[in-house]
C-alpha cells in the first residue's frame, strides 16, 4: 500500500475542505483511528491555512504542496509553499515560534501561555498566533521548518505513532 | 511610551439612556471623561454599563462607576469599572484591551492537567519534595554558622562541607534519579509530557536553587542550551551562593550528559589538530563551524602562530550574542599571539540559512565542516536540507563531522524532567537516513567514552 500521499493546491480556502478529504481517505486507508487521523487532519489544515495566510503566490502558477509519510514509527506532515525575500518578518517570527512552542517538554505550557496572550490581543489582530501552539499540542506534533534556495518554505510536523 | 494619547469616544449606558462622552488616558487603572452634554450624575455614580467605539467595532467593559474631579484638562472627573480591572496604558497606548483577571481564565484547564497523574509517580514527587526540602534546611542552617567568619575561612568550610556531607547528598541524588528513571520507563511520549510538567511544579522552588536547572528552565534567550549554559557545562564547578545552590548545580554539570558536551569539543579539537598536520597542503585550511554558539574550542584549536597562518574559519549562529562571545574569544588569542586570525561571521538560522547569498556563493568550498549541538534539534525533513546543502559545499576530499545525542542518553528522563530541556535523539540508523544514496561518501557513525554524544562522519570522495 503507498505510503506517501502527495497533493498539490491551489493557494485557496475552498481547497483546505478538500484536503481534508483526501487525508481522511489516506488515514483511513491506513487504519488510522478516527481520533488520530481528526488531529492529524487538523494539523494539516492549520498549516494550509498558513501557507495560505503568509505565503507569496505572485506568480500565477505557484501552489501549495502537501506531503504526508506513514513511516513505521512517526507520520510526517510536510508543507511546501513559496515565499518572497520581504516575507523574512514572517519567517523570523515563524522560526521564534517554533522553538518557543519546542522549548518546553510539555506543549501544554505554551498552549496555556498562549491563551493567556490572545486575551490580550490587539483589537485589530487577525494572528491569533495560536494555530502552531494547537499542533503542538492537540495535534502531539513536533514542528520545524527550512526555506530552501529556491525560496520555498517547508513547514513540518512529525507525529510519533510508536503507541497506536 | 509615547503619552500623546488618543481620545476614545464611547457611550454610558444607564437603563435605556445613552450618554456620549470621551475618554482619555488617567492612570493605568482609570480614564478621564468629558460629557459631551449636561449633566447631573454625583460622585460614586454607578452606570450599567460602557461600550467603548473603536474602529467601528463597539466593546463592552460592562458596569463602571463616576467620580467627579473637575478641571483636569476640561475633563469632568474618572471612570473605574465595578467587576473588572482594565490595563488602559494598554488600551489607549497599543490599542489593546487588557483584563488583569484573564490571569486566572485558565485556572481550570491547568488544575485539571493533574488528573492523569499516576499515584505512584505523585508519591514519587512529594517525597522527593520533602527530603529535598530536609536536606535544604540542613544545608541552610550549617551555612548560617559560619555565615560571619572571615571569606577565606567560609570557602574552606563550604568546601569541607561539599565534601563530605555535600558528596552523601549527590550520592542521594542519584540514587532519587535511578528512581525516576525506572518509574517513568513505561511512559508514552505525552506521559512524559504529562508527568514532566506535573514535576517542574511540584520543585520549581528547589529548581530555582541551581543556577543550571533555572537557566534552562527559564530559558532567557529562548533556548536551553545557549552560550552561558555552555560555559557553565565547561567550567563543570560549584556554581552559586549557598551550599545547598552548589549542590544542585553540581549535580547536574556532572551527569553524563554534559560529560559527553565536554567530551565533543575534545574530540572537535583534535580532529582539526590532525587537519593541521597535513602540511602539504597550500593556502589556508578554511573551516565551517554551523551553530557555532559562543565557539569556545577556539582557544584549544588557535595554539600557536602557525595556527593563523593555517586556519580559515567561519562562524554561522542564529544568536547575535554567542557569536559576540566568539568574536571576544577571538580577539583574546589575536591579542595574545599578536596574529591576525581570518575569521567571517554570520549571524542567521539555520533554518533560513540556505537561502543566503553567503553560504550559496560568496564563501565557496569548505575543508572541514563540523555542527555539535544543532542536528539534536532538526527533524528529518530539516536535518536532511541543511546536511544537503553541506555537502554541497563540502570540497572533494573535505570531512563534516555532526554530533547528535543518542537515544540510549542515560540523562535523557533528567534533562526532560528537571531542566525541561528536550532533544531529538537519534539512533544510528535515523543518522545514516539522512544521508543522500547518491553521494559518493565514505562514512562512519561513532561515539565518545560516555556513548551519549553520537558522531557521523562523511568524507567526500
Ligand atoms: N507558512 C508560513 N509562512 C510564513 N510565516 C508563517 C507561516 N506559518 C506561520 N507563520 C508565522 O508564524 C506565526 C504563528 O503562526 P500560527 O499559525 O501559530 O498563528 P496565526 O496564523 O497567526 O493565527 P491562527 O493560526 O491562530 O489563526 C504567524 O503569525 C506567522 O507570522
Ligand atoms: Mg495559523
Amino acid at each position: 500500500m503507498n505510503t506517501t500521499l502527495t497533493l498539490i493546491k491551489r493557494p485557496e480556502w475552498e481547497y483546505i475542505e478538500e484536503v481534508r478529504n483526501e487525508c481522511n481517505l489516506f488515514f483511513k486507508s491506513h487504519n488510522f483511528s478516527e481520533n488520530d487521523s481528526h488531529s492529524l487532519m487538523m494539523t494539516i489544515s492549520e498549516l494550509m491555512e498558513n501557507s495560505i495566510k503568509y505565503g507569496t503566490f505572485s506568480n500565477p502558477d505557484a501552489m501549495v504542496e502537501i506531503l504526508v509519510k506513514i513511516l513505521r514509527f512517526q507520520v510526517q506532515i510536510e508543507i511546501l509553499n513559496p515565499v518572497a525575500d520581504s516575507d523574512k518578518h514572517y519567517l523570523h517570527k515563524l522560526d521564534r515560534t517554533i522553538q518557543w512552542i519546542r522549548g518546553f517538554q510539555d506543549p501544554f505550557e505554551a498552549f496555556i501561555e498562549r491563551l493567556r496572550l490572545v486575551s490580550k490581543k490587539p483589537l485589530d489582530d487577525i494572528e491569533s498566533g495560536l494555530g502552531l501552539v494547537r499542533i503542538a499540542y492537540e495535534g502531539k506534533a513536533v514542528l520545524d521548518f527550512f526555506v530552501d534556495e529556491k525560496n520555498v518554505l517547508n513547514v513540518s510536523a512529525i507525529v510519533d505513532i510508536s503507541n497506536s | 511610551m509615547q503619552k500623546e494619547n488618543l481620545q476614545i469616544d464611547a457611550i454610558l449606558v444607564l437603563g435605556d439612556k445613552h450618554i456620549a462622552v470621551e475618554l482619555r488616558y488617567n492612570s493605568k487603572f482609570s480614564m478621564l471623561v468629558r460629557f459631551t452634554e449636561e449633566f447631573d450624575y454625583t460622585t460614586g455614580f454607578e452606570f450599567d454599563k460602557l461600550i467603548l467605539e473603536v474602529d467601528e467595532e463597539k466593546i463592552d467593559l460592562g458596569r463602571c462607576r463616576l467620580f467627579l474631579e473637575p478641571n483636569i484638562d476640561g475633563y469632568t472627573g474618572h471612570i473605574t469599572f465595578v467587576n473588572d480591572v482594565y490595563d488602559f496604558e494598554n488600551l489607549f497606548f497599543n490599542q489593546k484591551i487588557v483584563k488583569l483577571q484573564s490571569i486566572f481564565s485558565n485556572l481550570p484547564l491547568i488544575l485539571s492537567h493533574k488528573k492523569d497523574i499516576k499515584q505512584a509517580f505523585k508519591d514519587y514527587t512529594s517525597e522527593l519534595n520533602y527530603d529535598l526540602n530536609v536536606y535544604k534546611n540542613l544545608f541552610d542552617k550549617l551555612d548560617k554558622e559560619y555565615a560571619n567568619e572571615p571569606k577565606s575561612v567560609k570557602d574552606s568550610v563550604q568546601k569541607a562541607i561539599i565534601a563530605t556531607e555535600g558528596k552523601k547528598f549527590m550520592a542521594f541524588l542519584d540514587k532519587k534519579l535511578d528512581e525516576l528513571n525506572a518509574l517513568v520507563v513505561g511512559y508514552n511520549k505525552q506521559e512524559h509530557e504529562n508527568h514532566g510538567y506535573y514535576f517542574r511544579k511540584q520543585l520549581w522552588n528547589i529548581i530555582l536553587c541551581s543556577k543550571m536547572m533555572k537557566r534552562t528552565n527559564l530559558k532567557p534567550r529562548g533556548y536551553a542550551g545557549d552560550s552561558e549554559m555552555m560555559r557553565l557545562i565547561y567550567l563543570n564547578d560549584a556554581q552559586g551562593k549557598s551550599t545547598f545552590s552548589k549542590l544542585m548545580h553540581l549535580h547536574p554539570v556532572g551527569l553524563p550528559g554534559a560529560e559527553a558536551v565536554r567530551n565533543r569539543r575534545k574530540l572537535i579539537v583534535n580532529k582539526i589538530n590532525t587537519l593541521e598536520k597535513d602540511d602539504l597542503k597550500e593556502g589556508k585550511t578554511k573551516i565551517l563551524s554551523v551553530a557555532c554558539g559562543p565557539a569556545f574550542e577556539l582557544q584549544d584549536i588557535v595554539r600557536s602562530p602557525k595556527d593563523f597562518e593555517k586556519l580559515h574559519f567561519t562562524l554561522l549562529d542564529q544568536d547575535r550574542a554567542a557569536l559576540y562571545e566568539a568574536a571576544t574569544v577571538i580577539n583574546q588569542l589575536e591579542k595574545s599571539f599578536k596574529a591576525e586570525l581570518k575569521v567571517n561571521y554570520l549571524t542567521e538560522s539555520v533554518r533560513t540559512m540556505l537561502t543566503t547569498r553567503e553560504l550559496n556563493k560568496k564563501w565557496g568550498q569548505f575543508d572541514f565542516i563540523y555542527s555539535l549541538g544543532l542536528f539534536d534539534y532538526l527533524t528529518p525533513p530539516v536535518a536532511k536540507a541543511v546536511l544537503k546543502k553541506l555537502y554541497q559545499i563540502l570540497k572533494p576530499g573535505g570531512e563534516i563531522i555532526i554530533g547528535n545525542f543518542h537515544v540510549s542518553n542515560p540523562s535523557r528522563v533528567f534533562m526532560e524532567y528537571w531542566l525541561d530541556w528536550v532533544l531529538y535523539y537519534r539512533s544510528e540508523s535515523d543518522f545514516l537516513e539522512l544521508l543522500d544514496p547518491e553521494w559518493k561518501i565514505e562514512k562512519s557513525v561513532y561515539f565518545e567514552d560516555t556513548k551519549v554524544q553520537m558522531f557521523l562522519q562523511i568524507k567526500k570522495l
